[in-house]
Parts: C-alpha cells; structure tokens; sequence
C-alpha cells in the first residue's frame, strides 16, 4: 500500500500576492486502468492541443468578460477557472491522460510578468495547451498539460 | 521491499522545495528587476531546477511552471487543477521574493 505522501498548503505570502492551489481526488481513471501494455496512444487517441486550446480561450472568454480585478473574489474565479478547463479537458475523452491545468490571474497595473515551463517527459505522448486573456483590469494566463499514463 | 520501493516512488515535497529555493536563489540572489535580464532568469531557473530533478533518479515525469514578477503593489492569483492519481502524483509550489522581484516556481511531478 503506497502511503499518502504530502500536504499542500496555500498561504498568503503578502496582503496582494497569493497563491492556491487546490487539488482533486480523481483517481477513476486509475480504477479503469487495467493494464493494456500501449506505450502510446493511437494516433487519433492522442492529445490535440489545438482544439484544447480553443476550448481553454473559450472558457476564458466567457467566464472573464466585463470583469474587474477584485482581490476578495479573484481566488474563487482562479479556481473555479481551473476546475471548469479541467471538466472540460476530462469531457473531450482523452483516453489515459492525465491533466494538469494552471491558472494564473494578475491585476493590470503595468507590471512586468514573465511565465515560462519545462517539462521532463515523452515528447511523442505527451503535450500541453496555453491560453492568454486581457481586459482592461486583469490579465489571464491558462496552461494545460497532459501526460500519458502507460 | 514494499518500504523501499515505496520511497523510490513517491513525490517528496521537502526535497524539492529545498532543491528549488536553492536554484532561485542562485540565479537571482540580490539582483533588482531587470527587463532585458528576465528571459535568461526564467530560462536557467526552469532548466536548472529540472536538471536537478531529474538527478535525483526518480521515475517521474516533471513540468516545472515559473512566474517572475516585479513588485509593484499588484496582485496576482495562481491556482492549478490536477486529474492523476493521488497515491503516487504531486506537487509542490515554492514562492520566493528579494526587494523587487516575486518569483513562484510549481513542480509537478507524474509517476510513470
């Protein structure tokens, strides 16, 4: 039995800089995982970053229009973002992936911000999906990841 | 052999936030927020703090994501959703600042 291995704990770092994150239990797909010995998925299988991110400007789009930066309720909105991309990532039925969805929110003020990743994987297998959102008041950066689970 | 195997696999938050800080703190340390210097920051923390993972010889799979900010009196929220298996799987965010720069790396780690 492998032991649970970890708290994570979201703490303000400074009045106006916070960061969260919030994870889920998913562990149906490892339920369903009975062992197919595929290495990699089939080439219609595989994930399509294009039309993740069309999905993830989508969901921005919509969920970010007309807003403004409000410190009280951006965590919600930041996490409910990442929730709703995840849904939506689960409901396009990628078979054995898992997913990994950040987003980050920022006030506009001016700011210089710099966000880069690298990622230590399968480049045949595995991919990601970035989106970018701004209005006038806040900017809005969300990556999704997906890894093959062989 | 259950034990051993157990610790070869699992996600180590105190290790990484350890291997973590220290790479930040060596390609930044003091340094004020510089605009042309930014890129290659990013670039040597990400590759840097990778490179180091990856020598600790685990069988993960790791995306390291990193923000850097300058301080202006801005906010910033970051918040991650993840679909794994929670047995084996994790993460872990570590979030440093010198007088004008914050700086959030998140390491997620996949078991294969």
């Amino acid at each position: 039995m492998k032991p649970s291995c970890y708290d994570n704990v979201g703490k303000a770092v400074k009045r106006k800089c916070e960061t969260t994150i919030a994870q889920k239990r998913d562990i149906s797909l490892m339920d369903t995982g009975a062992n197919t010995y595929l290495i990699r998925p089939n080439y219609k299988d595989k994930f399509k970053a294009g039309v993740a991110k069309e999905c993830i400007g989508e969901i921005l789009r919509e969920q970010l229009y007309g807003v403004q930066y409000d410190p009280e309720e951006v965590p919600t909105l930041s996490r409910s973002l990442a929730d709703s991309i995840k849904h939506k990532l689960k409901d396009m039925a990628f078979d054995r992936y898992k997913f990994i969805v950040q987003v980050v929110i920022g006030e506009q003020r001016g700011e210089g911000v710099k966000m880069a990743a690298r990622c230590f994987w399968d480049a045949d297998t595995d991919n990601y999906a970035q989106e970018i959102y701004m209005n006038d008041s806040l900017f809005c950066v969300a990556a999704a990841f997906a890894v093959y689970y062989y | 052999m259950d034990e051993d195997q157990s610790e070869e696999t699992t996600f180590v938050v105190d290790e990484i936030t350890t291997i973590i800080k220290e790479t930040v703190e060596t390609t930044i340390g003091n340094n004020s927020y510089q605009h042309e210097k930014i890129n290659q920051w990013m670039s040597s923390i990400a590759e840097l703090s990778l490179s180091q993972l990856t020598k600790l010889g685990k069988p993960f799979k790791y995306i390291v994501t990193c923000i850097i900010l300058q301080k202006n009196g801005a906010g910033l929220h970051t918040a991650s959703s993840c679909f794994w298996d929670n047995t084996t799987d994790g993460s872990c965010t570590v979030r440093w600042e010198n007088k004008t720069i914050y700086c959030i790396v998140s390491v997620f780690g996949l078991a294969i």
